[in-house]
């Protein structure tokens, strides 16, 4: 009975806006599924799907292995060194997304610190163009959701039994097999809640391509806040959403197929 | 967002009942704190409309400055009314949110031309009274039923002088020309002026530009797509010039004079084809202040001296007649209106904006995505 009040905050604060985002993908401007319609016949709205989901498989990819190595790392460190470690991964984890998209271009501009250094060395003759592509969109993004990707791994990783390691090098196999057919099944579960966690907070990107994109890279966020701000189109901004959210609900619900959800976020089943 | 308005909200009603002794002033401290607000400013009424105040809806920025400066000290003189700023940025959706949403915190917003037409048909703006607001003092053509313009502002582009010294170029089809003149370039990523720039470049002519042909357009921008960036903020685009990114860079007219300034002259602006574009001064319907305060600031806007400080302010070019000829010097080049200029830049045609205006928006992201 307690909780009654607690679920009716719930529904008024967080379904109500839902739905009503929900009705609005079907309602404006005017009622009917025309909003959807547009998937099968504006080929320009897939194409923006498809980048979204391509940069986002992209990001997950390498922020996951880069995540991996440091996870690793510092696993393997003990005392000062891993404290070391775990403070830089989170200061990068709290500076502003803002911030760390104007650095971007400051280092790899055309007249950036980056370029300057590799033309001056005489190692390329013009500058490379870095930022205001899909390469300039996946460093940002990949930088950014490095930490997202290092922190349930090395929550994973710090509760594996070590002693299972050495029964399996004690039993003739190498390093290599060993962390093949040992340590990587184990860390299992965390790789597959890095990759989500990553993925799905990179579907919702909108700084970062859109200052590192130099507008040629457009993503489903950006996409809906122009339809929402700009051209007025609260319809399809809405049918967007509703596909992104339900596009998210499904992964993790293809997931829970497969294993508990609950462990993978940390939670005791 | 939607929790920081609630509780800016909470923050002002609180206000209001700490006023009325309704509410302990360490309850009142505690709101405020949990609002992220800071308790003196709610007090004031920071950007809270009531009747005996006008609340300006501004893009921030300079803007604030240079309104108090051009506008508000002199319409405060004269009224009594003091005038506050709300520097979130009037975009049309964020008008029509306002006035659905039945909670108006905006008197008068600086906003586009088109959101004047748009928003004034879906009924969402007040009608201007122009018993009060003089037409006389609007270029002929920019003052409309529910939105007139005060200033005009535009997009032309800027090159560099020591790349191209010898033979600068000079037309819209000079910038897309990237074979004669090598380098990148950047455009609007919003469309706006982009279109009309490529039209005119693609050898349209400025008196049939409108209404625009929009897959010719988008063809011509396609044309150098490889070698454009796209700037969605002044700062960006001004960014791009000064960091030397491309050689040719469209900008927002206000910008051109600091772009000139930061770059030591290297970047010169080429207003020959500029796009004019007029703001629009509206009102959203029921508006706090109520209609007659409103009018009144607004027709106060109109001063030409007024004017001339805001394009000596914050780079807008005014829309009073009678400012044309006080353009100082050293502005003119900088300035839609002034003499030398006017019969040489293309007017924006806010009608066909108003009508299309979402169409080519998401045909041009389309096309450059």
């Amino acid at each position: 009975m307690l909780v009654v009040p607690l679920f009716g905050l719930i529904i008024a604060l967080y379904a109500w806006p839902v739905i009503n985002i929900l009705w609005l993908g079907v309602s404006d401007p005017e009622l009917g599924i025309q909003n959807y319609k547009l998937l099968f016949t504006k080929s320009s709205l897939v194409k923006i799907l498809w980048t979204t989901i391509r940069v986002c498989l992209i990001t997950t990819l390498f922020s996951v292995v880069i995540g991996y190595l440091i996870a690793y790392a510092m696993v393997h460190l003990v005392g000062r060194e891993r404290n070391w470690m775990l403070t830089l991964v989170l200061i990068s984890f709290w500076v502003s997304v803002l911030v760390r998209a104007f650095s971007w271009l400051t280092l790899l501009g055309r007249n950036g610190l980056v370029n300057a250094a590799l033309v001056g060395s005489g190692l390329v003759e013009e500058p490379i163009s870095m930022i205001r592509n899909e390469f300039g969109v996946l460093i940002g993004m990949v930088h950014y959701m490095v930490p997202y990707a290092v922190l349930p791994l090395f929550a994973n990783m710090q509760g594996i039994d070590h002693r299972v390691m050495d029964a399996s090098r004690s039993l003739g196999a190498g390093p290599l097999l060993t962390f093949l057919r040992i340590y990587l099944p184990l860390t299992k579960p965390g790789v597959i809640a890095a990759s989500l966690l990553v993925f799905i907070i990179s579907l919702g990107f909108y700084v970062t391509p859109a200052l590192l994109g130099g507008g040629r890279v457009l993503m489903v966020a950006e996409y809906v806040s122009v339809q929402i701000l700009i051209t007025v189109q609260w319809g399809v901004a809405a049918m967007l959403a509703t596909l992104l959210l339900s596009g998210v609900l499904a992964l993790l619900y293809i997931m829970s197929r497969f294993m508990n959800i609950g462990e993978v976020f940390g939670a005791r089943g | 967002m939607q929790d920081k308005m609630f509780y800016k909200d909470l923050a002002f009603t609180g206000a209001k009942d700490f006023k009325s002794g309704k509410l302990g002033r360490r309850e009142f401290l505690y709101l405020c704190a949990l609002a992220g607000v800071a308790s003196s400013s709610v007090i004031a009424g920071d950007a809270e409309a009531a009747a005996n105040e006008i609340v300006l809806w501004n893009w921030g920025g300079d803007a604030v400055k240079c309104h108090t400066s051009a506008f508000g000290a002199a319409f405060t003189k004269e009224s009594g009314l003091p005038v506050k700023y709300d520097t979130s940025g009037p975009l049309q959706g964020k008008i029509k949110e306002m006035v659905n949403s039945g909670n108006v915190t905006a008197d008068v917003a600086d906003a586009d031309a088109f959101d004047a037409i748009s928003l004034g048909k879906s009924g969402h703006l007040e009608k201007i009274d122009y018993s009060v607001v003089d037409k006389k003092k609007v270029l002929e053509g920019f003052a409309w039923d529910y939105g007139v313009s005060i200033i005009f502002y535009g997009y032309a582009f800027m090159y560099d002088t020591k790349k191209f010294k010898n033979n600068p170029p000079s037309t819209w089809a000079d910038f897309f020309n990237t074979k004669k003149y090598p380098g990148k370039r950047s455009l609007y990523k919003w469309a706006n002026g982009s279109l009309e720039g490529a039209l005119m470049a693609d050898g349209v002519s400025k008196d049939k530009v409108y209404p625009m042909d929009l897959d010719r357009a988008i063809n011509k921008i396609k044309s150098i797509k490889s070698d454009t960036i796209f700037w969605g903020s002044g700062s960006e685009a001004q960014q791009m010039i000064v960091n030397g990114e491309v050689s040719m860079g469209m900008v927002w007219l206000n910008r051109a004079k600091a772009v000139e300034a930061d770059t030591n002259g290297r970047y010169r602006l080429n207003m020959n084809e500029a796009i004019a574009m007029p703001g629009a001064y509206l009102v959203p319907k029921g508006n706090p202040a109520g209609r007659a305060n409103v009018m009144k600031f607004i027709a106060s806007c109109q001063v030409a001296e007024r004017q001339i400080e805001i394009l000596r302010c914050h780079g807008m070019t005014p829309s009073n007649p009678e400012a044309f000829g006080m353009i100082p010097d050293d502005l003119k080049r900088f300035a839609v209106t002034s003499k030398e200029n006017l019969s040489r830049v293309l007017l924006n045609d806010p009608i066909w904006w108003a009508k299309n205006g979402g169409n080519a928006v998401n045909k041009f992201l389309e096309a450059i995505g």
